[in-house]
């Protein structure tokens, strides 16, 4: 009974450290700083979205023993699973870019080190540890560094809570810093930056690795609420940030450096560093995470063997898999386009693609062949049809707002 | 007709399931599967088919030409269907994973990639 609360400790600092990423980071800042509190709702909304969301495919794989990509390969066959791959490859691609930048960000905060040289090795440090770490290194390394996000909150209340003259932008937006388009552009970015399917893909693999089993349910919706919830608070203190700080001073927070300045304010130098560390933290989690989701995808959907602490050469496609999705990364890091620029494109992307990567939960999760008794209920089947719904108006007004803000 | 004591699958239960041989390694997924018609007009299923010809060609029996034309039926195999010892999502081989052409792709790359990647082996 201890080992399984010592496991659920474990799993909420993993959640809260897994939650925030380069997206987040990038998609709360940007509304704070442009609409003061007024997207909180959407962070809410996809908060909850993604609580649902990794409890279930925790159950899944927990009582299946299958991973959500091997169930997408055998019940929905081959021609179906190419569809949330080639999303998946497409946007994580990006995305892994901005978390690499983000770590190079961060480093070049401490050391005044320009980010473009720091960028390759960073790369190749990544590269390091998916090679030879363990699943628990991976893990729990850099999540227990992710609890410095709890600075964010101390920021806030140093700088004496929330004026209230921003409560009203909690229904009401303020359009001074931004558009509606921007407005809509952002809602659907934090979607796709929240209900980051790398999770899901990740998460349930995750519960393989640790052969989870229908004892682990407790422990699933344990990590799943709690989490998530933290992971969450996080994000909305990031935003609630943005606003006090960065929309007075009219700084649209265009770049992940420019964030910080949201902390330098209440703290100073050490404020600077704390955000540098939050960055570092949080990107490192991330792009660990992005990295072995797509090849647990990749190599679970060909049947391939696959395994974080398994050595390279027991899983070779798998880690060919893994040397090459990095390699395409670093390729469009290299580009130097700015790192939070890139994460608000995936996150777009992401949020384009949404129904199709979330489609199959509702079949799956319903299979008693999988889940027998373990079933979903009716109200998460109605919250989910929510969340596709919503989903799915999402992704139909981002594509159109992508080329009329020009992405941001 | 049929003796009760028998098992009836679909094919949905035979493609795209896993291959797992009986020392436990994930060799690849049934792409495709190859049966003939008997003098008694019954359908028999031979051989499960693995490999990227007969995937392109789950998407599209051109698409099936074109990788046929670039690959020459080089990385396409054949399991005979005795080899199959239990049915299910995941289906058991009798066979080690060396005993097949199927998933030797993952000892090439071991073998002749990873060994000069330092912490490979």
């Amino acid at each position: 009974m201890k080992k399984q609360w010592t496991s659920i400790a474990l799993g909420v600092v993993t959640a809260i450290g897994g939650f925030l990423d380069a997206g987040t980071i990038a998609t709360s800042g940007e509304a704070g700083a442009k609409f003061g509190l007024g997207l909180v709702w959407i962070v809410l909304v996809a908060t909850v979205a993604i609580i649902l969301l990794v409890e279930m495919v925790g159950r899944f794989t927990a009582v299946s023993k299958k991973t959500y990509a091997e169930a997408i390969r055998e019940d929905f066959g081959f021609r179906f699973y190419l569809l949330p791959l080639a999303s998946e490859v497409i946007a994580e691609s990006i995305l892994l870019a901005a978390e690499l930048g983000g770590i190079s960000i961060a480093l070049s905060l401490f050391t005044g080190i320009s980010w473009h040289i720091l960028f390759p090795f960073v790369a190749l440090f990544i590269w390091i540890i998916v090679w030879r770490a363990s699943f628990n290194v991976i893990e729990n390394g850099p999540a227990l560094l992710g609890l410095v996000t709890l600075s964010f909150l101390a920021a806030i209340v140093a700088l004496g809570g929330i004026p209230a003259h921003l409560l009203p932008t909690l229904w009401h937006p303020s359009f001074q810093h931004g558009t509606v388009a921007d407005y809509l552009y952002l809602v659907a970015a934090t979607l796709g930056a929240t209900i980051s399917p790398y999770m899901l893909y990740f998460y349930s693999s995750g519960a393989r690795e640790e052969h989870w089993t229908g004892a682990s349910l407790l422990l699933n919706r344990v990590t799943a609420i709690v989490g998530m919830s933290f992971g969450s608070m996080g994000s909305l203190a990031l935003l609630v940030l943005a606003a006090i700080v960065l929309q007075p001073l009219n700084i649209s927070a265009s770049t992940l450096g420019e964030l910080g300045i949201a902390m330098a304010k209440p703290f100073g130098i050490v404020g600077s560093l704390l955000f540098a560390t939050v960055l570092f933290a949080t990107c490192l989690g991330a792009a660990l995470e992005v990295v072995l989701a797509v090849s647990y995808n990749i190599a679970q959907g060909f049947g391939w063997e696959w395994g974080e602490n398994k050595k390279p050469a027991e899983a070779a496609r798998f880690n060919l898999v893994m040397t090459i999705f990095l390699l395409i990364a670093v390729a469009i890091g290299l580009t130097g386009i700015d790192p939070l620029q890139l994460a608000l494109l995936a996150s777009t992307i992401i949020s384009l693609f949404l129904p199709i990567s979330l489609s199959p939960f509702l079949i799956l999760m319903n299979d008693p062949q999988y889940l027998g008794k373990k079933t979903n209920r009716r109200f998460t089947n109605i919250a989910m049809v929510c969340i596709l719904v919503l989903a799915f108006l999402v992704a139909l007004v981002s594509l159109p707002l992508e080329i009329i803000t020009g992405g941001g | 007709m049929l003796d009760p004591r028998d098992e009836v699958f679909s094919i949905r239960d035979i493609l795209d399931s896993q291959l797992l041989t009986s020392d436990g390694r994930r060799i690849g997924r049934v792409a495709d599967i190859e049966a003939e018609v008997r003098a008694d007009d019954s359908l028999v299923l031979l051989y499960l088919v693995a490999g990227p010809q007969a995937l392109a060609g789950r998407v599209n029996t051109r698409l099936r030409d074109l990788f046929r034309f670039f690959l020459r039926d080089r990385f396409d195999h054949r399991i005979p269907l005795s080899e199959v010892t239990k049915f299910g999502p995941t289906l058991h081989l009798r066979g080690n994973a060396k005993d097949y052409a199927v998933g030797q792709s993952d000892r090439w790359i071991a073998e002749h990639i990873l060994r000069w990647i330092p912490g490979g082996r």
